[in-house]
């Protein structure tokens, strides 16, 4: 077929079509398009070939269109998930009585009020709560993700902090709280007694606790009160004490928020009431938690006896000598089954689930330091004749005595010697009192204050006797197991408070636990212990949060004398204790002399079977006179 | 809660809501007092709307989902009822054309105060255009934006903003509630 564009001249361009071009016909040729199908016989073929019917129906003006698809919105029912946070306790409204309200409000201001941001601008970092590991369901879990940040929640809004807590005191807090059962275990110093005491705090304020029993040893009871007092003013707390009838009233009394017992209460108490009268608990403390380190203890058993829900632990030494010692504490916790004796690598495991331990040098970069001089005195002359002539005595003695030579011959021994470098029996004279005089001339007439740390409350009481007569500008106070309970507060209050009251003279076992005079820039060891475990202890009590000026720690040790033989020892163990345990972690009772190491400080041989013996006075966190 | 005086309380309710990818969108209110505890929290489970909502509410499906169906049911829903409901989305103030609770957003949440110049700001909702039809109070560190339409909003809570701390930081239980959202939806996807 040829199109009309092939009847088009080829060369348009050049010349323009002519009226009789366009008027000329143009040439068609047909091709037929007709298909040839042939059909098989199907019987069906005739319907192929007929004409369909078709059909006229008349329809009605359609005036609504029926052809619309229809969409209406509608409100689904989502499901929803919530619950009800549970309310604080009933108390805390009630202080809105007048004499209340006017003591709150009295203490509103915090003294230091958290600022939002850091100083430097920067938003600090917020401690946020987090789900225990054993907290499955999804409203426990939110529990604890919906609470505020400790830092908006302490920042003297809701809840007034007397300080600002640091942030490893944040965490240590927000960790408490989240544990039904925990052991901190801080190195002394680092404020257990505030986070625990904070983390209670916001347990009952949270309503997660309504009932908390504080078991702690007695001479630390004012010391737990007092500090309730600074950190949780509007907490009332009750002491478990007077006579039984009135204690078995404290023990049921409803309503109760924290009550205050000691272990030897706690245990004679529990002993004797039957177990259906016995009081329940939301929250045990254990504050010294090592006094349940043995197991078969009366303390220990009746510990684990008392009914509750969480169970806390603190203590500065939570491994010690045998691993059924923090097996015990397990225990308590509930975390190991009852006799249960985890090995070694589960107790590691789960001190790294229940065991909080931080030390000083991991966390208190900014705590102003502590300058250790050890003073090597001279015996005074009628000092060093007096000492010369008891020890060749002890020693002959000690020969004579043969195979019936015991450890206690040879400690008698130490303590006479040791008391003859503090002052000499005869004449009065001591070297170490004429350096102490010098030095706290020079601390008196600068203001500041220092405590001193006796093994003897009779050397305590002399020197303060003395100190009166040689430098009587100097206020000098005691403290020690002789002084009644009632009037160790007061003594505490009068050297934080009044600035003539310079020096304050204390007992290692009654001072070294858990006071808090962290306004002492001074410390002196006018003696010895045996352990420096116990030393830290003394010397932490200045030396902790708080402190804002470095730490002058004296130790008076007396040339060419047992003092020096004893230093080298406890030296010599100290170094080797930091080697195997490393961080830091001198808090070891082992480094406590054993009778081996005693005999040997005047080379004799400690007899069969006593090599290992640790020997020494009691523990002083345990000292009777005190209780 | 129930025993609380509401004369010298405020209860804030901490409305978000947004998507978790592949699962859908999801919101949760929090309320607690004034100084931050909480008190009651409501949540929904995921919220995935199908391609005929898609194609019919177009721009305006996220904004009816949060609003209408996230955030209403979660007020309708929770007991402690809030006095002021804060969100983190001025999107979220239309919630208030649909309860009768004041609905607040928290400007520096996701937009400039007014009075700032921002060119990322869209034409219609030119600053000018916002100071004239809304109104603001400022609280702490915070300017709180109510809607235009219940600009006495403004003063009803302007008279209990001082139970209110200065220092309060009102965008962080925003962070706890996403969280919480986080943990309840099962994922660790972020917003």
């Amino acid at each position: 077929m040829s199109s009309a564009n092939d009847q088009l001249p080829s060369d348009s361009s050049s010349d323009e079509p002519t009226r009789a071009d366009l008027s000329r016909t143009p040439e068609c040729v047909s091709t037929s398009l007709e298909l040839h199908a042939e059909v098989f016989a199907s019987g069906l073929n005739g319907a192929l070939s007929r004409l369909p019917v078709v059909e006229s129906q008349q329809l009605p003006l359609a005036l609504k269109m029926t052809l619309c698809p229809g969409w209406k919105p509608h409100r689904l029912r989502i499901p929803t998930f919530g619950f009800t946070f549970p309310d604080g306790l009933e108390f805390i409204p009630k202080t809105e009585d007048a004499d209340d309200a006017e003591e709150l409000k009295r203490i509103l201001p915090p003294k230091r009020p958290k600022p939002a941001d850091g100083k430097d601008g920067k938003k600090k970092k917020a401690t946020r709560l987090k789900p225990p590991e054993d907290a499955l369901s999804l409203e426990d879990r939110l529990f604890y993700v919906l609470q505020p940040p400790l830092e908006s929640w302490l920042a003297g809004q809701e809840l007034i902090m007397p300080f600002e807590p640091f942030p490893f005191q944040y965490e240590g807090i927000a960790w408490l709280f989240a544990q039904k059962a925990g052991l901190l275990a801080d190195e002394m110093g680092l404020g257990k007694t505030m986070q625990a005491i904070t983390a209670m705090r916001l347990l009952l304020r949270s309503g997660q606790a309504r009932r908390i029993l504080l078991i702690c040893p007695k001479p630390l009871i004012p010391n737990w009160q007092r500090e309730f007092k600074l950190w949780a003013e509007e907490l009332p707390i009750t002491t478990v004490e007077g006579d039984a009838a009135r204690r078995r009233m404290l023990w049921t009394m409803p309503g109760v928020p924290i009550l205050l017992a000691n272990y030897e209460l706690m245990a004679r108490d529990f002993d004797g009431m039957p177990e259906e009268e016995q009081p329940r608990f939301d929250l045990v403390v254990l504050d010294e938690a090592q006094r349940i380190k043995n197991r078969e203890s009366r303390t220990a058993q009746v510990s684990r006896s008392i009914s509750r829900r969480r169970s806390w632990a603190l203590t500065g030494t939570p491994i010690e000598n045998r691993p059924e010692e923090l097996a015990s504490l397990f225990e308590f916790l509930e975390v190991v089954p009852p006799r249960g004796t985890p090995d070694l690598r589960q107790l590691s495991r789960l001190a790294d689930d229940y065991i909080l331990r931080r030390t000083k040098d991991l966390v208190m970069s900014d705590l102003p330091p502590r300058l250790d001089r050890d003073e090597y005195l001279e015996l005074t002359p009628a000092q060093k004749y007096s000492y010369v002539t008891a020890e060749k005595e002890g020693i002959v003695r000690l020969n004579d005595m043969g195979d019936t030579i015991s450890i206690q011959h040879v400690f008698e021994l130490v303590l006479r010697l040791k008391q003859i470098t503090n002052v000499d029996p005869l004449t009065g004279e001591s070297a170490k009192l004429d350096r102490l005089a010098a030095e706290m001339e020079e601390i008196t007439e600068s203001g500041k204050k220092a405590i001193l740390f006796s093994q003897w409350t009779r050397t305590l009481d002399w020197l303060r006797d003395e100190l009166k007569k040689r430098l009587p500008q100097c206020g000098t106070l005691i403290y020690h197991g002789g002084v009644p309970s009632k009037k160790r507060e007061p003594i505490l209050k009068k050297f934080k408070e009044d600035p003539n009251s310079n020096l304050l003279l204390m007992s290692y076992g009654t001072g070294a636990v858990g006071l808090n005079l962290q306004f002492s820039s001074y410390v002196f060891l006018f003696d010895r212990w045996w352990n420096p475990a116990v030393e830290d202890q003394a010397i932490n009590r200045a030396h902790r949060i708080g402190q804002e000026n470095p730490v002058i720690v004296t130790k008076y040790i007396s040339k060419d004398t047992i003092e020096e033989r004893i230093d080298l020892v406890l030296q010599q163990k100290r170094e080797l204790f930091a080697a195997i345990l490393g961080d830091g972690d001198n808090t070891n009772e082992s480094l406590s002399l054993t009778a081996s190491e005693i005999f040997g400080l005047f080379d004799l041989k400690a007899r069969a079977g006593k090599g290992t013996k640790s020997i020494g006075p009691d523990d002083p966190t345990e000292e009777k006179q005190a209780a | 809660m129930s025993g609380e005086a509401t004369k010298d309380k405020l209860r804030l309710g901490f409305l978000t809501a947004f998507e978790v990818p592949q699962r859908g969108f999801v919101g949760g209110l929090l309320v607690t007092n004034h100084f931050g505890r909480p008190l009651e929290f409501q949540c929904t489970t995921p919220v995935q709307p199908n391609r005929t909502q898609q194609i019919l509410y177009g721009p305006t499906l996220v904004p009816f989902i949060q609003t209408e169906l996230i955030g209403k049911t979660l007020v309708d829903k929770v007991g402690v009822k809030p006095d002021l409901i804060l969100t983190d989305s001025r999107q979220l103030l239309d919630l208030r054309e649909h309860i009768a609770i004041p609905v607040a957003c928290l400007d520096d949440a996701d937009s400039p105060v007014a009075g700032s110049s921002d060119d990322s700001q869209p034409a219609e909702e030119s600053l000018a255009e916002d100071a004239a039809a809304t109104s603001t109070i400022g609280i702490g560190r915070h300017t709180l934006r109510f809607h235009s339409a219940h600009r006495s909003d403004a003063q009803v809570i302007a008279a209990k903003s001082h139970l209110i701390p200065d220092g309060a930081d009102l965008l962080e239980p925003f962070e706890r509630v996403r969280e919480a959202l986080n943990e309840a939806i099962g994922t660790g996807a972020k917003r």
